[in-house]
């Protein structure tokens, strides 16, 4: 190389390095507002994660098209998200909370997908704000898919947007009582090793059914009086032999528990591969009842891509149906982002729309040396939040609770598709 | 009818039905008795292939609407090539003695292919054709599912089919040769290597016809059942007597049938424990199983 071309060459070095060194502070001063989330992207129920993952990506695209998140000082920031795979699993859902708490600047969680993975790591954030002997992680999480009853109330740092399953089995055992006025008894089953399907069949079904004059067959369960976990235990025995759990292939004894108890009501409180496994075996021994409901996790695009046939007729309620203008939109970024919008993964869109919200309320700055005290402001934004504006409509806040009271409606399965058949808003 | 009669029927009706389930979990065992008997090693990649095997069937009936035959066939040769493969990366590099290198690879090797099934579909269940779907024949108080009775059918002629090939062609007395003294069947001019291979993808073309059948069998196919497969066809293969296929056979249907009375009598969160409990007891008190061992080395 000759002498010219040497110094070409440093000179260019030279020049690229003081670029780089002049860029860098630019490029710090960019402000952005870090969201963590993390779902099942890995596993048997990856399609969680790959659904709240699209919407996610939709709903950070939306706002930031639209200028972004106003910071504490006037100047406006991009959002973004990074997604970690928590596959379910309550040890690596913990260690992904911590990474992100003591590693990264994000300002707030959502996930981790399933209630048993939440209820773990819920258990390792700060109990009460402000206890100094509780040395838990001070992050807030605003959970999209957990939906098993009461899980956020273990920490003030940690908030959810599912939908309220009591209020929702309340509201459909109601219209149900109305629209079927001849339905007097009814039956079912659950996967006992799901605790969210069966502490909702157990606690909640099963008892909303009876409030509104719906008996278990043969006289009623012991100690079930209509009201929450009453007789919850009791349940679960006399159901013993219709129940089956998450993996299980063969239905035969527990379809023929179905139909040997001729109820007029029967209930599948199951996700959608125990959904449609269940359906195939009452169809094939031809148990048609006159009114079938399913498990909100149910009220999927997986229950219709498994057994859209079988599952003919099914009643669910759900937090979300592409039935306004918004969720429409929400449905649609999904799809176009490989995924798509349930009860579950929707709630991933309105989480995104309430951090920026709670954001821009409580005047966060989004710089390395206010990271703590912006993570504590969103906590309070969150938790001073009355109501929020949802895809569906009006979402309430249980504040005391990090819960939230969302609008619901009733899906019926019909011709391989959900179709709305009441709504209640 | 009375009373007890009724529960007679329903006793004898779920003992059936677990009967005709456990003709799957029988073809597994046999997959997991074939290779065990032939290299004295436990494939723990078999029920996974077999199901990977009938998610490529699968996609055949998805993308180019085959009918059901022709997704059981790709099922079973997708199967046949995975066993292959496995051979080839988990066994064929492996020192013939260490076993434990080749189960902690073939452990590795069936999260893989799960994986790989899970970040195709994303986890979804998905529906897979049967035949005889809608079928119910109905004996007086009994009933029968075609599609149960279909199954059964292929199972007792795949089993017979591979009986045939292991005792009455030159490749089934090369792989007997081979399990029971590789190094004699060697010294015989047999390819040691060879023969292991073509067991592998034999017991994956077996692999692949279970795979789709307890697919066909469900009506829904999803990685979720690969693992408790994976446990279902190690247990009958002990049970059963590790190497031995009709030990296989005979498992596969006890364990069927039991686990359908377990879950009758006490209840699915009792089912699992008295099946393993069985195990327990197989292996403490026969530990050959119901068959012994009916290949053994030297």
């Amino acid at each position: 190389m000759s002498t010219t071309k040497l110094t070409a060459a440093a000179l260019a070095g030279i020049v690229a390095t003081a670029l780089l060194a002049f860029a860098h502070p630019v490029v710090a001063a960019e402000r952005t507002v870090k969201i963590a989330a993390w779902g099942a992207k890995s596993g048997p129920l990856r399609s969680f994660g790959v659904n709240s993952e699209a919407v996610l990506k939709g709903a950070i695209k939306a706002i930031n098209d639209s200028g972004g998140v106003k910071l504490g000082d006037g100047t406006m920031a991009k959002m973004e998200f990074t997604y970690y795979d928590s596959a379910c699993n309550a040890d690596q859902a913990i260690s992904i909370a911590r990474k992100v708490e003591s590693q990264t600047a994000a300002l707030a969680g959502i996930g981790p997908t399933c209630s048993g993975a939440a209820a773990a790591m819920y258990g390792i954030f700060q109990k009460k704000v402000d206890d100094k002997s509780d040395s838990g992680l001070q992050f807030p999480i605003l959970t999209d898919t957990a939906i098993r009853p009461g899980l956020a109330k273990k920490s003030q740092w940690t908030f959810r947007n599912v939908p309220n399953e009591i209020t929702m089995y309340d509201a459909l055992f109601k219209w149900l009582r109305s629209k079927y006025p001849d339905v007097k008894t009814i039956y079912g089953g659950t996967e006992t090793d799901q605790a969210h399907s069966r502490i909702t069949f157990a606690a909640v079904i099963v008892q909303k059914a009876k409030k509104y004059g719906f008996e278990w067959v043969g006289g009623g369960i012991e100690g079930v009086s209509g009201k929450i976990i009453a007789g919850m235990k009791n349940v679960l025995k006399v159901s013993k032999s219709s129940n089956w759990l998450l993996a299980d292939t063969n239905f035969s004894v527990q379809a023929r528990a179905f139909k040997r108890s001729g109820a007029d009501m029967m209930i599948i409180s199951s996700h959608p591969f125990t959904t449609c496994g269940m359906l195939k075996e009452m169809r094939r021994q031809r148990i048609k009842p006159k009114v079938l409901v399913g498990l909100t996790s149910s009220s999927s695009a997986e229950t219709l891509k498994g057994c859209s046939a079988a599952a003919e007729g099914i009643y669910i309620p759900t937090g979300f149906a592409p039935i306004t203008k918004a969720a429409a939109k929400v449905a649609a970024a999904a799809e176009a982002n490989g995924g798509a919008a349930d009860l579950h993964s929707a709630a991933a869109w309105e989480n995104a729309h309430i951090i920026k919200q709670v954001v821009e309320a409580t005047g966060v700055m989004a710089k390395p040396e206010t990271l703590k005290a912006d993570r504590r402001k969103v906590r309070d934004g969150l938790e001073a939040l009355v109501k929020v504006n949802g895809l569906m409509g009006e979402i309430g806040r249980v504040q005391n609770e990090g819960e939230s009271i969302k609008p619901y409606v009733f899906v019926q399965a019909q011709k391989g598709a959900w179709k709305v058949v009441h709504d209640p808003r | 009818m009375s009373d007890f009669l009724l529960e007679f029927v329903e006793i004898t009706q779920t003992i059936g039905d677990g009967l005709f389930f456990g003709t799957t979990y029988a073809l597994i065992g046999i997959g997991f008795s074939l290779i065990f008997g032939a290299m004295r090693k436990l494939n723990m990649t078999y029920a996974a292939a077999a199901l990977a095997g009938a998610y490529v069937g699968l996609a055949a009936f998805t993308f180019i609407n085959a009918p059901a035959p022709v997704v059981f066939l790709i099922s079973a040769l997708a199967s046949g090539l995975i066993g292959g493969a496995v051979y080839i990366t988990c066994f064929r590099f492996i020192p013939i003695n260490n076993h434990l290198a080749a189960l902690m690879a073939s452990i590795g090797a069936l999260f893989f292919i799960d994986e790989i099934v899970v970040h195709t579909t994303d986890g979804s269940p998905l529906t897979f054709p049967a035949l005889f779907d809608d079928v119910m024949f109905e004996m007086g108080p009994y009933g029968v599912r075609g599609d149960l009775l279909f199954v059964l059918a292929v199972n007792i002629v795949s089993t017979i089919g591979l009986l045939y090939v292991l005792y009455r062609t030159r490749l089934g007395l090369a792989t007997r040769a081979v399990s029971q003294q590789d190094v004699a069947a060697q010294l015989c001019g047999i390819d040691v290597h060879r023969t292991n291979a073509i067991t592998f993808v034999l017991a994956g073309l077996l692999g692949g016809i279970a795979g789709s059948m307890t697919a066909s069998a469900v009506g829904v196919l999803s990685p979720l059942i690969t693992v408790p497969l994976t446990v279902k066809g190690l247990i009958v293969s002990v049970i059963g007597g590790l190497g031995s296929i009709p030990g296989a056979i005979a498992a596969g249907l006890l364990v069927g049938g039991l686990e359908n009375g377990f879950l009758y009598f006490r209840g699915v969160n009792e089912r699992d424990m008295y099946v393993l409990l069985l195990l327990f007891v197989f292996l403490i008190f026969r530990p050959d199983g119901l068959f012994g061992s009916a290949i053994d080395r030297d």
